[in-house]
């Protein structure tokens, strides 16, 4: 069986989930305050920062803090769950299939489905950002290059984010620790992205990247800069072993 | 009888040793910043309690608030998986009455997660500030408020993991309602009422005649969401 259709067939299973609900609900309830406090952006001339890009950037703070990472530690349930309930992985594991494979197509679908809530909330900001143009009488539409560049930013720094929370859910049978573990994890990221060894947390890479960014619009404002080098190897490095370990337990447990 | 079931079939899910890692964790949290950072708190003009609570709470309550969306996820979850919700059901016993075991044991959890919490306020501020004998009965004082302001959020999570059969879903509805609950500015107390915002008040330092107002509307919650618990089992029973 080809990569390809394993991912089909991955990304069928979860067809009737109402995860994509869930997820799309989550980034319309993120854009409602940017909406209803759009005036604030006009209060930003202490940080040097033009208020169509202050609309971008604060939505997209939101997002990359909490609404994204917690939303994905939801999806890595979905897909672990459908698979244990009633036992299905037993007639996965049972299949001529390598399952290996089976756990990167897995990851393929965690990945899409990271990708779709981004693409999301790129469409929510365009739908707020022309409410709030009408209500506000000032063009807050920017163009749809640079946002998709912001986005794009944050989908590529949160893999190894993803690679670590697809650890947590095939390594921890306990449900309860590895939602935990996962949710937990994420709320120290505000304090790590402060200190400077911020690289070695993955769960903090999506939230500095954009932090990053804010700084870079903002004149008056100079916050950390992204620096490759220790960062990329290091990213790669948590990245590569999280799927290595993850392919390696995959279905284990169930193969005792 | 209820009660006791409930501690049982919790046994093996591994729910007791998370909530004291989870309580733990979230204790940690005021020692690691005082001992990053003391300087930056210990020149304030404020009670030593309040000094802590205002530069830690925030974190803490966010934790107590993914617990308790992800331990009652699991609680519902061993009812539903393998659909033994069916032979609950089938006992001679109301449906609501499991909810309410549910929630008494959740309560207890809280009650330890807020202990562990108080004991690691109170070090601090007798490592730190020096202990005088009004910090226990403010340190008291301030758990019991947000052990009632956390309340609302337990019977919230569990009213939603009743409601849905699926997991994800669940945990999925408690963070988009966790989310929320961040996004609302805690100033304001007609937002403040969301029940998963609730947690992130603080006693110390708060009017009383707001205190007052924030246990009032905690109580009216709890009991809205008790009998909408009972009323959608009815419903659904009905339709099943």
């Amino acid at each position: 069986m080809s990569f390809l259709s394993l991912i089909g067939i991955e990304a069928g299973k979860i067809r009737r989930s109402k995860i994509l609900l869930i997820l799309a609900v989550a980034t319309v309830i993120l854009w409602i305050p940017s909406i209803l406090n759009a005036d604030m952006n006009f209060g930003m001339q202490a940080e040097g920062i033009s208020p169509e890009n202050n609309f971008l950037i604060q939505g997209f703070m939101g997002m990359a803090w909490f609404m994204f990472p917690a939303s994905m530690v939801v999806s890595t349930v979905l897909l672990n769950m459908t698979e244990r309930s009633n036992k299905g992985i037993l007639k996965m594991l049972s299949l001529p299939v390598n399952t290996a494979e089976l756990c990167l197509a897995k990851f393929v679908v965690l990945l899409a489905l990271a990708a779709f809530q981004i693409l999301m909330t790129v469409l929510m900001y365009f739908v707020s950002a022309g409410i709030v143009s009408q209500t506000q009488d000032y063009d807050f539409i920017l163009q749809p290059l640079f946002v998709f560049k912001e986005a794009g930013l944050i989908f590529v720094s949160a893999i190894p984010m993803l690679a670590f929370f697809w650890l947590l859910s095939v390594c921890i049978q306990t449900p309860i620790f590895s939602i935990g573990l996962g949710l937990a994890s994420i709320v120290p990221s505000v304090l790590m992205i402060n200190t400077k060894i911020w690289f070695v947390y993955p769960m903090a890479y999506p939230f500095f990247v954009i932090t990053a960014e804010y700084g870079k619009l903002a004149s008056n404002l100079t916050t950390a800069q992204l620096e490759f080098i220790p960062w990329l190897p290091v990213a790669a490095f948590i990245t590569i072993i999280c799927l290595f370990i993850s392919c390696l337990r995959f279905g284990q447990a169930e193969r005792r | 009888m209820s009660f006791s079931l409930e501690c049982k079939k919790v046994k093996r899910t591994g729910f007791t040793p998370a909530f004291l890692c989870g309580g733990f964790l979230a204790a940690i949290v005021p020692v690691l910043n005082m001992a990053v950072r003391s300087e930056n708190y210990l020149g304030l003009h404020a009670s030593s309690v309040q000094i802590l609570m205002d530069a830690n709470w925030q974190m803490m309550a966010m934790l107590n608030i993914l617990l308790t969306v992800a331990g009652a996820c699991l609680m519902y979850h061993t009812e539903y998986a393998d659909n033994a919700i069916q032979r609950m059901c089938t006992l001679p016993l109301k449906e609501s009455k499991l909810f309410f075991g549910k929630v008494t044991l959740m309560a207890l959890m809280c009650i330890v997660i807020l202990v562990i919490e108080g004991a690691s306020i109170a070090l601090c501020s007798y490592h730190w500030f020096g202990l005088s004998r009004e910090v226990w009965v403010e340190v008291m004082k301030n758990f019991g408020y947000a052990l009632l302001l956390m309340l609302p959020t337990a019977f919230g999570s569990l009213f939603i993991a009743s409601a849905c059969k699926n997991m994800w879903v669940s945990l999925g509805i408690g963070v988009v309602c966790v989310f929320t609950a961040t996004m609302l500015p805690t100033k304001n107390f007609i937002l403040s009422l969301f029940p998963f915002a609730l947690p992130f008040q603080i006693f110390a330092g708060t009017a009383e005649s707001i205190v007052r107002n924030f246990m009032i509307a905690a109580v009216v919650e709890i009991f809205i969401i008790g009998i909408a618990e009972v009323l959608f089992l009815k419903g659904r029973r009905l339709f099943e």
